[in-house]
Parts: structure tokens; sequence; C-alpha cells
């Protein structure tokens, strides 16, 4: 009898717990640990934050449905890591701290026999000064609560519009180094097409304020993309996109102060510029969550499983974005020095960036880092679980699934605007993610597999994949069935 | 000097029952591009 213990229940946390419990028998444990009460499918949270969806249509309560499923779970957020146990046991274990209930405040020790950490990235607004959802006019659409703290902050906004005040709306990166562009870049649309709905577009300035060296870089370096039966850049794509909607930009815009309607940014030229607005939302810097971990004599031995993130099957080796390769991104998201511990999804640390790196003329890290949201988290979890699962039944320490960024598929649905008939969406594909070049001289990627596409399809795509993912999600029959 | 969406590309964009067709067809490319296989890139292939 085998326990698998996985830290976190987002989209990839669950992901592995569904296919674990799926694929073994009730003779070995699952169990998941984790703070949050509730599932949340992320990628609809900008609906939620321009009104056109409830926060409660996009998540639902975890333990019932783990209850169901014999799956144990343990609402508590995870403290420090043991891998080699302590004095009283070989066997590894994490110390986790309740969060509610009449146990709040105290620990439990959490043994396993394999460990999926899928605790994703602690959204690191502390990094950026006065950047506090809720504070300085400023939202985030990063979680369902958040979302809806930005709907009631537009709405405001939106009916003061329409009271003949010109306002100022900043919508991009809030950070430096910050990722999830895509994320921002759907909330900028959203929020426009709403505007247009409430016939207060004219009363708005819209601004798109990123740490991207050209828009449409995402955190991928940009692609080639197939449209049309061109070949057209990311970057001229969204170009197009913002011109057509009205929306201005900013790039190359390294974030590093909020004040009260006034946010504060270096340029890569070097120059400290100042923006001021009304409502702005911007996606905070991702971090690690800072975990420690320790032996057996409680000796510190943090380095060894994390770096900010944790450790896995990559190479960590420092070297000029000349000599990146594909090879460098891992493959099993297995920790190489503790080999019963995982870490799919965001949890994961990448070796290097995906965009070029640079730094502005004063020497700040002004560039994306790459994002493992959405497909790859889902795509990841999945290889984790499915090897752990072959590793408790054949007894081999062989792990046959693997699953390198630079070598698998991700689609980004952007929605562009809600609604079923004035829907708008950006449909880009792209193979592999993370682009080798040596493979695809041309434009790193496979052509026919890396497309984009404009229209209302894509926004019906992106309602489809809402439902068909909320119903994997809550395990319906054949839930496994509809791919990551 | 961005690109300009033409007239005719956005009544495609917008045209429901055009659209319907590229609903399929995205679907179809989707599930070509992020269902048919991952693998490793060191010395491995395809497994997933």
């Amino acid at each position: 009898m085998a326990k698998v213990v996985v830290l976190g229940a987002g989209i990839s946390g669950h992901t592995a717990i569904s296919y674990l419990r799926k694929n073994l028998s009730k003779e070995h444990e699952v169990v998941v640990v984790s703070p949050n009460s509730n599932y949340q499918w992320i990628p609809s949270n900008i609906w939620v934050g321009v009104g056109r969806m409830k926060a409660e249509q996009l998540i639902f309560p975890l333990a019932p449905l783990y209850k169901k499923r014999g799956i144990t779970y343990i609402q508590a957020k995870v403290t420090t890591f043991h891998p080699e146990g302590d004095k009283k046991t070989d066997k590894g274990f994490v110390v986790a701290e309740y969060v509610t209930g009449e146990q709040k405040g105290e620990t439990v020790k959490v043994d396993y026999d394999y460990l999926i950490n899928a605790t994703g990235p602690k959204l690191n607004f502390e990094a950026t000064e006065g950047l506090k959802p809720g504070t300085n006019k400023t939202a985030s659409v990063c979680t369902y609560d958040h979302a809806q703290h930005a709907w009631n902050d537009f709405e405001k906004l939106i009916t003061r519009m329409k009271n003949g005040e010109n306002l100022k709306i900043l919508i991009g990166t809030g950070h430096a180094k910050a990722t999830c562009q895509g994320a921002a870049f759907e909330y900028i649309m959203n929020v426009e097409q709403e505007l247009n709905r409430h016939k207060v577009r004219d009363k708005a300035t819209v601004t798109w304020i990123s740490n991207e060296y050209e828009v449409g870089d995402f955190g991928i370096d940009g692609l080639m993309v197939k449209m049309g039966g061109e070949m057209t850049s990311s970057k001229d794509l969204i170009e197009m996109v913002f011109e057509d909607r009205g929306i201005q930009w900013i790039k190359r815009a390294g974030v590093n102060k909020v004040e009260d309607g006034l946010v504060h940014y270096e340029t890569l030229d070097g120059e400290h510029k100042t923006e001021d607005y009304d409502f702005a939302m911007l996606i905070p810097a991702f971090s690690g969550h800072g975990f420690n971990a320790y032996d057996k004599n409680g000796g510190d031995i943090t380095q060894k499983l994390f770096n900010g993130f944790m450790l896995v099957d990559a190479d960590y080796t420092q070297k000029p974005y000349e000599e990146w390769t594909v090879q460098d991104w891992p493959e099993t998201y297995q920790n190489p020095s503790y080999k019963n511990i995982f870490a799919p999804g965001i949890a994961f640390a990448p070796p290097h960036g995906i965009s070029k790196p640079r730094k502005s003329t004063n020497g700040t890290p002004i560039f994306p880092t790459p994002p493992r949201t959405g497909m790859p988290s889902g795509i990841t979890a999945k290889l984790v679980a499915d090897n752990i699962v072959e590793m408790i039944k054949k007894g081999t320490d062989d792990l046959h699934h693997l699953g390198s960024m630079g070598n698998m598929g991700a689609a980004c649905i952007a929605s562009t605007g809600f609604g079923l008939l004035k829907g708008r969406g950006v449909t880009i594909t792209t193979n592999p993610i993370v682009p080798d070049y040596k493979k695809y001289p041309e434009t790193g990627r496979i052509n026919s597999k890396t497309i984009g596409d404009l229209g209302l399809a894509g926004h019906w795509v992106k309602l489809a994949l809402h439902h068909a993912f909320l119903y994997k999600a809550k395990m319906k029959p054949f839930w496994w069935l509809i791919p990551e | 000097m961005a690109k300009k969406i033409t007239r005719f590309h956005k009544f495609v964009m917008h045209n429901p029952f055009i659209q319907f067709f590229k609903f399929i067809y995205l679907n179809i490319k989707i599930l070509n591009v992020v269902a048919m296989g991952h693998g490793g890139t060191r010395n491995s292939e395809k497994t997933d």
C-alpha cells in the first residue's frame, strides 16, 4: 500500500489527484493538502472581473467531491518539508498548518511515500510597492475573490463615466519580471468591450502597460503564427487588435511603484516615468512560497529542494540566451535529490526564461518570466501522476511518461469580449511552447501547429472549455476523455 | 504602424454562420496540437 500526498488543489494539483485516484486501487491512499476550500477554473476569472460571470459559476467545494471519491482532504497550508523524515521516522513528511475549523493554527505531520508539490505560485504583490489589490485604485483578477472586487470597482467606474467623467484605465503587468501577460490581455480586451456595451467607450482612455519587449511576447518570446494562410508575428497580431479597439500601449516597462492613481515604471532605455489612472489591473510578480526543508537531524537542506520554486530535472546551469536549448527544460518534474518528490505546473523552477532577458541601462532586468499556467500545468500534472502510478504498480524507478515544454503543444484561447453573438476571441496555438531552433530553424516552432485566429469562434471555444474543464474537474462520468 | 483589420475580415469575424464552421475547425486544430502527444527532448521518443 502506498500513500501519495498532493500539495495544492489548483489546476495542476487537482489534475494529479484525479488521475491518481482513477488509476490507483483503494488500498493506496491519495491525500490532498490545500488551504483552499474551493476548486476554481482560473481562466474564467476575467469574466468575473467584468461582471459577465458570477464567481459561483467557476468554483465548487472540494470537500464533498474528495469525500465521494475516497480522497483524504486536509484543509491546511504546508509550512516545511522533511524529505528524510526526522529522528523518530525515516519516512518523508511535510508539516502543514490547519487554516480553518477548531484546529485552525495547529500543525499536522503528513507523511508520504510519494509527494507532488503543486502549490503553484505565490502572488507576490509585495514585490511592487503599493500594488496590494483594493488599494491605490488597483485590482487583480488572479483569484475569483480578487476578480469579484475588480468588477465592483470597475462597475463604479462605469457609473462615473455614465455621469460624464472622462477616466483612464491601465491594465498589464505590475512588475518588471511579471508573467501571465495573457490574462491581463484578456482582461483589457473584455474591459474595452464592456465599455462599449455600457456606451461609455468614448469616456475612457484604455492603456496597456507591459514588461514585454514587444506586445504579443506573452513570456514565450513571441511567436510566428499562421493566420489566413500567411505567417504573422504575434506582435503584429496583437498590435492590430489593440489598434482596432483604440487601446494605447506602453511596452518595455518595469513597474516598480504604485501610488494612489499613479504608477511608476522604468523603461529599458533607463528612463523613469509615471502614468496616471483611475482604475488599474496589474499582474503581480510570481514567486515561490518560501518553503524551508530540513534533513533528518533538523539541518537546513532548502537548497536541495528549492531555488524559490522547486528544483526538478532541468539544467539549471547559468548560460547566456544564445546557448539556451530545449534540452534545458525538465521532462519528468522529479526532484534530483529525492526521487519520490515531483513538482508539476507552476511549482517547478524553470531553468531560465523563454523570452530574451533584457536589462535597462540602469541594470534593472525587464522581461517576462516564463508562463507555466493552463495546459502545461494540466499536462505536466497528468504525466507526473502517470509516472507515480507506474512506480507503485510495477515497482520500477524508471519514468516513462515525459513532457518537456520544448516538446509540448499548447493553446491560448483569449476571450476578447463576452457574448454569445457579440463575443470575440483570439485563438493562438503553439507547438512547442519553448521554441526549438535546432529542430525548426525557421521559427522555432511547427508552422502548421502554430496558428492564430480572430473572431467569435474563439470566444465560443473558451466558453466550451470553461464548461468542459469544470465537468472534468468535478470527475463526472468519462471525465478522463477530455484531454488536458 | 500596426496593420488594420479589414472590413471584410471584420465581417468574417462576426458572422455567426461562418464562425460556426470556424469553431469546429478550431476545436479540431486545438485537439490536434494539444492532445496528439508530447514527450522529452533529450533522448526519447514521444511517450504520451
